[in-house]
C-alpha cells in the first residue's frame, strides 16, 4: 500500500551522503551552465569574476561564485522581458506563474516560474507532506486567501499531487473557515503560526468551539519561525490537539526544509533538490560543522525560468549535530530557520533576535498570544518596550507574571525591558505574517 | 532499490520522454495535443529528477 510507505522518495531520502553530495555537485554544473547559457544579469556576473561553467569541478570552486542578493534582483526587474528583466531563461511565452514577494524587507521581488517549476515547486512540498504524514485519506483544509505571494499555492498542489482531497478556504472569514473544517471533518491544515493561534482564539471566545473537538490533527506552518520556536510550537498544539510542523521556503528559492514526523528539533535540507552552504557573517568562512550559527547560501537545483544560483538568503541557520531517528539521511538545521541577519539587531551593544523574545512570551502561562516589541531612543540610549496581553480572568496574577517576564527576559537575551500591559484583545492581530518588531531609531 | 533497478526504470522514463516528444512534433499545429504533452513533459522531468538523475550517480 502507498499509504504505509514512509518515504515520498525511498531512494533520494535514504541516499548515502557521499552519494547526495556528488548528486548536488553535478546539478549545481546543470543549473550552473543554463543560468550562465540564457541569462544575461547571471552571463554578466559570473564574466565579471571570471568564471566559466567549465571551472566548475568541485564544492570550492562553487564557493568562488558570486552570491545574488535581493536587491540585485531588484535593480534588474520592471525591464525587458518585462517585467522579470534579464534573469529570464526562457521565452515570456514559457512562463505559466506569476509570484512576488512580500515586500517584508522592501520592494517585492517578481518571480516567474514554467509549468515545469510549477510542477517541481509541488515536488518539493509533496516531500514535505508526506514527511509529515499527510496521505490520500485526508482532507485538507487551507485558511488562506490565494494571491500573488507564492504562501500555500505549492501546498495546495502537492497535497493534490499526493492524492488527498484539499478544500480551499480562500475568501472565507476565520469563523466560516472553521465552521467548515467542523462540518466536513477536515483533517490537516496550512497555516502561518500566527494564524494557527488566531483560529484557535476565535474559535474558543466567538465561538465555544474548542478546536481540539474538531478532527484537524496535522498543521503544516509556513511564513514565520513560530512552528520551530518550541513554546509557540507547544501553544499551538495543546490549543488544536495535533501535531504542528514547521517547513521553510521562499518565493525566490522554493520549499528548502522541513520537519518530519519524528519533530527532533531539526529541520530537514532537501538536499537533492537544493544545495545549502552556511556562511560565517563575520569571516565569510564556510561552516560544515555543528553549532555555529551562519547565514544561508542555496542554490535550487532544478529551477529554471528564473534561477536561484548561490542565493544570499540572509536567513540565519546552523547545522544540527545529529542526524533524524526519521532515517532520512539528509542534514538537519537546528531549530529551524532562527533569524535573519538582517533582523538580529544590536540593541544597547547587545544582539537581538526577535525570535527569543518570541519564546519567551509564548512560554509564560497566563499571557496572551499577542505581543508588539518597539525598538527606539530615550536621548541617546536604545530602549526597548514589551507590549503583551493578560488572559482574561488572569489579571490577578499581574504582578506574578511581570516578575518571571523580566527574569526570563534577562536570561534569555540579556537585556532590560520596559514592560507594557494591554487589555486582552487590543494588541494588533494578523491573518498572516505578523509585523510584531517594530525599531524605530533609524540608521544605527 | 539498487542501481540496476534504478537503471530500468530510468530506461522507461526516456521512453515515455522520446514518444512525448515524438508527439510533441506531431502536434504543432494542434494546440490540445501540443500543450497537453507539454505538461506530461512537465510531469516526465520530476520522474527524472526523482529517479533518472540519481540512476546516473556512482
Amino acid at each position: 500500500m502507498i499509504s504505509e510507505q514512509k518515504y515520498w522518495n525511498p531512494v533520494l531520502e535514504t541516499l548515502a551522503h557521499e552519494k547526495v553530495r556528488k548528486l548536488q555537485l553535478e546539478k549545481f554544473k546543470r543549473i550552473f551552465s543554463w543560468a550562465y547559457e540564457r541569462s544575461k544579469f547571471h552571463r554578466g556576473l559570473y564574466e565579471k569574476a571570471g568564471i566559466k561553467p567549465a571551472d566548475i569541478r568541485s564544492f570550492d570552486d562553487i564557493r568562488r561564485i558570486p552570491t545574488v542578493e535581493k536587491s540585485m534582483m531588484r535593480g534588474i526587474q520592471r525591464k525587458d522581458p518585462f517585467p522579470y528583466g534579464d534573469a529570464l531563461c526562457v521565452p515570456l511565452e514559457e512562463v505559466s506563474e506569476f509570484r512576488q514577494t512580500s515586500g517584508t524587507t522592501g520592494q517585492p521581488v517578481y518571480q516567474a516560474d514554467t509549468w515545469q517549476d510549477w510542477e517541481w515547486w509541488a515536488e518539493c512540498w509533496a516531500y514535505i507532506l508526506w514527511a509529515q504524514g499527510y496521505r490520500p485519506k485526508d482532507r485538507v483544509f487551507l485558511p488562506f486567501g490565494y494571491n500573488v505571494f507564492v504562501a500555500f499555492w505549492a501546498g495546495h498542489y502537492a497535497a493534490e499531487k499526493i492524492g488527498a482531497e484539499v478544500v480551499p478556504g480562500g475568501v472565507l472569514d476565520t469563523q466560516a473557515r472553521i465552521l467548515k473544517i467542523q462540518e466536513l471533518r477536515c483533517t490537516a491544515m496550512m497555516a502561518t503560526p500566527t494564524y494557527v493561534l488566531g483560529m484557535a482564539d476565535t474559535a474558543k471566545t466567538k465561538m465555544g468551539i474548542d478546536p481540539t473537538s474538531l478532527a484537524i490533527r496535522k498543521i503544516t506552518c509556513a511564513g514565520e519561525p513560530g512552528a520551530s520556536i518550541p513554546t509557540t510550537k507547544k501553544r499551538m498544539e495543546d490549543a488544536w490537539g495535533a501535531k504542528v510542523y514547521d517547513h521553510a521556503g521562499a518565493t525566490e528559492i522554493g520549499a528548502w526544509c522541513f520537519e518530519c514526523e519524528a519533530q527532533s528539533g531539526g529541520l530537514h535540507v532537501n538536499e537533492a533538490f537544493f544545495l545549502v552552504e552556511i556562511q560565517d557573517t563575520e569571516t565569510g568562512e564556510y561552516i560544515e560543522e555543528p553549532g555555529r550559527r551562519g547565514k544561508m547560501i542555496i542554490t535550487a537545483l532544478d529551477r529554471q525560468a528564473q534561477p536561484c544560483v548561490r542565493f544570499d538568503s540572509k536567513d540565519i541557520i546552523e547545522w544540527a549535530p545529529e542526524p533524524c531517528p526519521c532515517g532520512r539521511t539528509s542534514r538537519l538545521i537546528k531549530g529551524g530557520v532562527v533569524g535573519r541577519s538582517d533582523d538580529i539587531t544590536k540593541v544597547k551593544g547587545v544582539l537581538l533576535a526577535p525570535s527569543a523574545i518570541e519564546e519567551v512570551v509564548r512560554g509564560l502561562d497566563g499571557l496572551a498570544d499577542e505581543f508588539e516589541v518597539i525598538v527606539d531612543k530615550e536621548g541617546d540610549i536604545d530602549r526597548i518596550t514589551l507590549k503583551i496581553e493578560i488572559l482574561k480572568g488572569r489579571e490577578g496574577e499581574r504582578k506574578r507574571i511581570e516578575a518571571q517576564l523580566k527574569d526570563q527576559l534577562r536570561l534569555k537575551t540579556n537585556l532590560g525591558y520596559n514592560l507594557e500591559f494591554h487589555d486582552y484583545g487590543t494588541l494588533p492581530r494578523y491573518d498572516v505574517k505578523a509585523k510584531r518588531f517594530k525599531d524605530l531609531r533609524g540608521k544605527h | 532499490m539498487n542501481a540496476k533497478d534504478l537503471k530500468v526504470l530510468d530506461s522507461k522514463i526516456q521512453s515515455i520522454k522520446k514518444t512525448a516528444e515524438e508527439l510533441k512534433k506531431m502536434g504543432e499545429d494542434f494546440p490540445a495535443l501540443s500543450r497537453n504533452v507539454s505538461r506530461l513533459l512537465a510531469s516526465v522531468k520530476m520522474l527524472e529528477l526523482n529517479v533518472s538523475d540519481v540512476a546516473g550517480i556512482k
